[in-house]
């Protein structure tokens, strides 16, 4: 073991790359020598699967429901290069409480002490998106994890959700709980996509800790089961990976960001709206006149 | 802040048991958490002297008793299989799901899991009563509308002379059956019929013909209104809200009043008052003698909830000739219920007194003291003394300190052994007499 061990939460709105990021930052945790144990707070359950090729495995909640009690050792399934996979699981859809499967889920293994027991460096907890409710905020309660990553696009909803996270985190800062390491800037291609996620941070205080751009890499390996840095680790975005994790590995001091309210959002929204338009009209009036 | 102190109502879940406890052929089915059934129907039984659980009630509630797997993975099955084994078990007309805070929380379907019995004979309905919907009396109010504005079916068939009884809520008017009876044996005194459905006499076929009434009585300015109007509107029964009449002088209005509304006889009701007044008459004035020459002229608060408020004041002044110096009212109400008190409280003549809303014991101590300041040794001071506080038994320490009288006769009354009695009418107005009078010449300490 490198050292004390380091709980870590990624969350991010639904869909904008969330398990994928975790999954290879645990990959090249991994790789650079670490244990690792991914988390996956998401009744979908599917946070782990491209550390298992694609498979899925039992949930803790799963193996609750057709038991009383369970032992957390069930449940740890091993992954790509020793990686400890877990998935909390949840209720079918529409029916009982999510929020409340994963506190208990996560409960289970603060009580069992099985993160000493392990002896790992690193806890990372893939949180489902939009914090609905007490429950999904339970990784970045007291105790648990003690750095939060928020996983965005520059897209306006994405940013929204990182926005709300940020007012979950500001709640919860005076009592104990975890404060944010920064922003994993997601899908960044175009020019101005990475000025708005810059734009974004410095104004809700935080930072970017790694720009990750869009590869047709993280398809082809996902499509085949497999992390980045697992299928292509010599490829460009495996390297990204690679940053990523090592400047996570060193990443010590998080903060209390400051969230915007909502009429600020949209007015800064608004803003990059009309930098936009002015960016692009040229190419737009030219297409049209040119074109019809 | 405000937080309630020395709760004198629980959840909506404990006011929906208190009445099904009280239906004749009605079983409940909590859904919800361990506890919530056996605890709440303890309450409401130490609460309301002493009633206890009866067939089906306290510990032998059937209950889902959800655990953690419930609340993660939704309460359904269990439910369904709670239902199941309580259909098997258990003898009754009509079973009644009511949900707890948890199941409510998770949004469990409890109607879907309940349309499902609908078509073995035995009916089975579900109505929402967590605690964040309301309090006991709301829960009352969601028991009624439940079962007659939802479960009975609607019928052409009219009973002129029948009435329905209502606003009198189970074990939060403690005198409940006594009340009920009391007003019952003065419906039919005038040719009319009465359905309580909450005494022991009721069976399950007063809750049927319910529909077919031709009037709804709402002994209260508050609880059970909105569900007449819901009434009206289904049934097509009109309604009237009225308060409860406690003593000879009330229970005269009522009669008259009542035999307006359901067309009897002006001959026929004044024959019914007369002879009332003098039975009560008869009794009461062989009391005459202890009561004038123990001088037994009190000053009056009254602590109780907003139907028993204006009954026992107007009580207090009229029949006893006290004076009431204020009357508290003790359950939470929205503005617009306190603003229908108010206005019939201003309507109802009683000439001191204010009516004043507060939930919180200590506060009412307080308030009694800071209103009407005891002696600290002025020559001149206008002393309010002697002082009678009806209330509940949270009263008790209060009268002590001030050195006041006290009887129980609101929620909870738990000093005192309540059965058949009841302050309705003119029986209860004697037994009323009977209480207060009987506490000074003997009081318990």
């Amino acid at each position: 073991m490198a050292g004390k061990l380091k709980q870590i939460a990624i969350y991010g709105k639904g869909g904008i790359g969330k398990s994928t990021t975790t999954s290879n930052l645990s990959a090249a945790l991994s790789v650079m020598g670490f244990k690792v144990m991914q988390f996956g707070c998401d009744p979908k359950s599917d946070s782990t699967n491209t550390l298992r090729a694609g498979q899925y495995i039992p949930t803790v909640l799963d193996t609750l429901r057709e038991r009383s009690s369970v032992k957390a050792s069930d449940v740890i399934h091993e992954g790509f290069n020793g990686i400890y996979c877990v998935e909390s699981g949840g209720p079918a859809p529409g029916v009982g409480c999510a929020g409340r499967g994963i506190i208990t889920a996560v409960e289970l293994f603060k009580q069992q002490k099985v993160f000493e027991e392990l002896d790992l460096d690193f806890v990372i907890y893939d949180v489902l998106g939009d914090v609905v409710c007490g429950g999904f905020a339970m990784p970045i309660r007291e105790g648990i994890a003690e750095h939060v990553f928020t996983v965005s696009s520059s897209d306006f909803m994405s940013i929204y959700a990182s926005n709300n996270l940020f007012k979950g985190i500001k709640k919860y800062s005076n009592s104990g709980g975890a404060l944010l390491g920064g922003v994993i800037a997601n899908s960044i291609n175009a020019g101005y996509s990475r000025d708005i996620i810059d734009d974004f941070v410095s104004r809700t205080k935080t930072r970017v800790v790694e720009y990750i751009p869009r590869s047709i890499t993280v398809t082809q390996s996902e499509l085949k089961g497999k992390t980045t840095v697992e299928a292509a680790p010599d490829s460009a975005q495996a390297k990204i990976y690679l940053r990523l994790a090592e400047k996570i590995a060193v990443h010590e001091v998080s903060e209390t960001p400051s969230p915007l309210e909502v009429h600020e959002l949209q007015g800064w929204a608004a803003e990059w709206s009309d930098q936009i338009l002015a960016l692009e009209s040229g190419v737009v009036s030219g297409g049209v006149k040119a074109g019809i | 802040m405000t937080f309630v102190e020395r709760p004198r109502s629980a959840c909506a879940l404990a006011g929906a048991l208190s009445a099904i406890s009280a239906l004749p052929g009605v079983i409940p089915i909590v859904h919800t958490s361990m506890g919530c059934g056996g605890n709440l129907s303890g309450m409401n039984s130490f609460g309301a002297g002493y009633w206890g659980a009866g067939y089906c009630g306290g510990g032998s509630i059937p209950t889902s008793a959800i655990t953690e797997t419930e609340i993660v993975f939704g309460g359904n099955e269990r439910l369904r299989e709670e239902i199941e084994s309580t259909l098997e078990l258990i003898d009754g007309q009509l079973y009644v799901v009511v949900t707890g805070c948890m199941t409510e929380m998770i949004g469990d379907d409890t109607r879907g899991v309940t349309n499902d019995f609908t078509d073995d004979g035995k009916p089975v309905i579900a109505l929402s009563t967590p605690s964040f919907k309301g309090d006991s009396y709301s829960g009352y109010e969601i028991l009624l509308n439940g079962i007659f504005n939802g479960y009975l079916q609607k019928t052409e068939k009219k009973n002129p002379k029948l009435i329905n009884v209502f606003g009198i809520i189970p074990a939060y008017d403690p005198f409940f059956r006594g009340d009920l009876e009391e007003i019952a044996r003065l419906i039919r005194g005038l040719g009319l019929e009465a359905n309580t459905f909450f005494t022991p006499d009721q069976t399950f076929e007063n809750v049927k013909s319910a529909p077919s009434a031709a009037l709804n009585i709402v002994f209260s300015r508050v609880w059970g209104t909105a569900f007449a109007g819901e009434f009206e509107k289904r049934h097509g029964t009109p309604y009237w809200v009225t308060d409860l009449p406690v003593g000879p002088e009330a229970t005269d209005a009522f009669l008259t009043e009542l035999a307006e509304r359901a067309k009897v006889p002006k001959r026929r009701v004044k024959a019914v008052i007369d002879r009332e007044n003098e039975i009560y008459y008869g009794y009461f004035e062989r009391t005459a003698d202890v009561f004038c020459d123990s001088d037994f002229k009190y000053y009056a608060v009254t602590v109780t909830n907003s139907n028993y408020a204006i009954p026992l004041a107007r009580y207090a002044q009229n029949e006893l000739g006290w004076v009431v110096l204020d009357a508290f009212v003790t359950d939470l109400l929205h503005d617009h219920q306190k603003d229908t008190l108010l206005s019939a409280f201003g309507e109802s003549g009683i000439d001191e007194a204010g009516l004043l809303f507060e939930t919180d014991t200590s506060a009412i101590a307080r308030s009694i003291t800071r209103r009407r300041p005891e002696n600290r040794g002025e020559r001149y001071f206008d002393a309010y003394s002697p002082l009678f506080i009806l209330g509940s038994s949270l009263e008790k320490v209060t009268a002590q300190k001030r050195g006041a009288a006290q009887l129980s006769v609101s929620f909870p009354a738990f000093n005192r052994m309540i059965v058949d009695r009841g302050y309705a009418g003119y029986r209860g107005g004697l037994h009323l007499f009977e209480d207060i009078v009987g506490s000074l010449v003997f009081p318990k300490g």
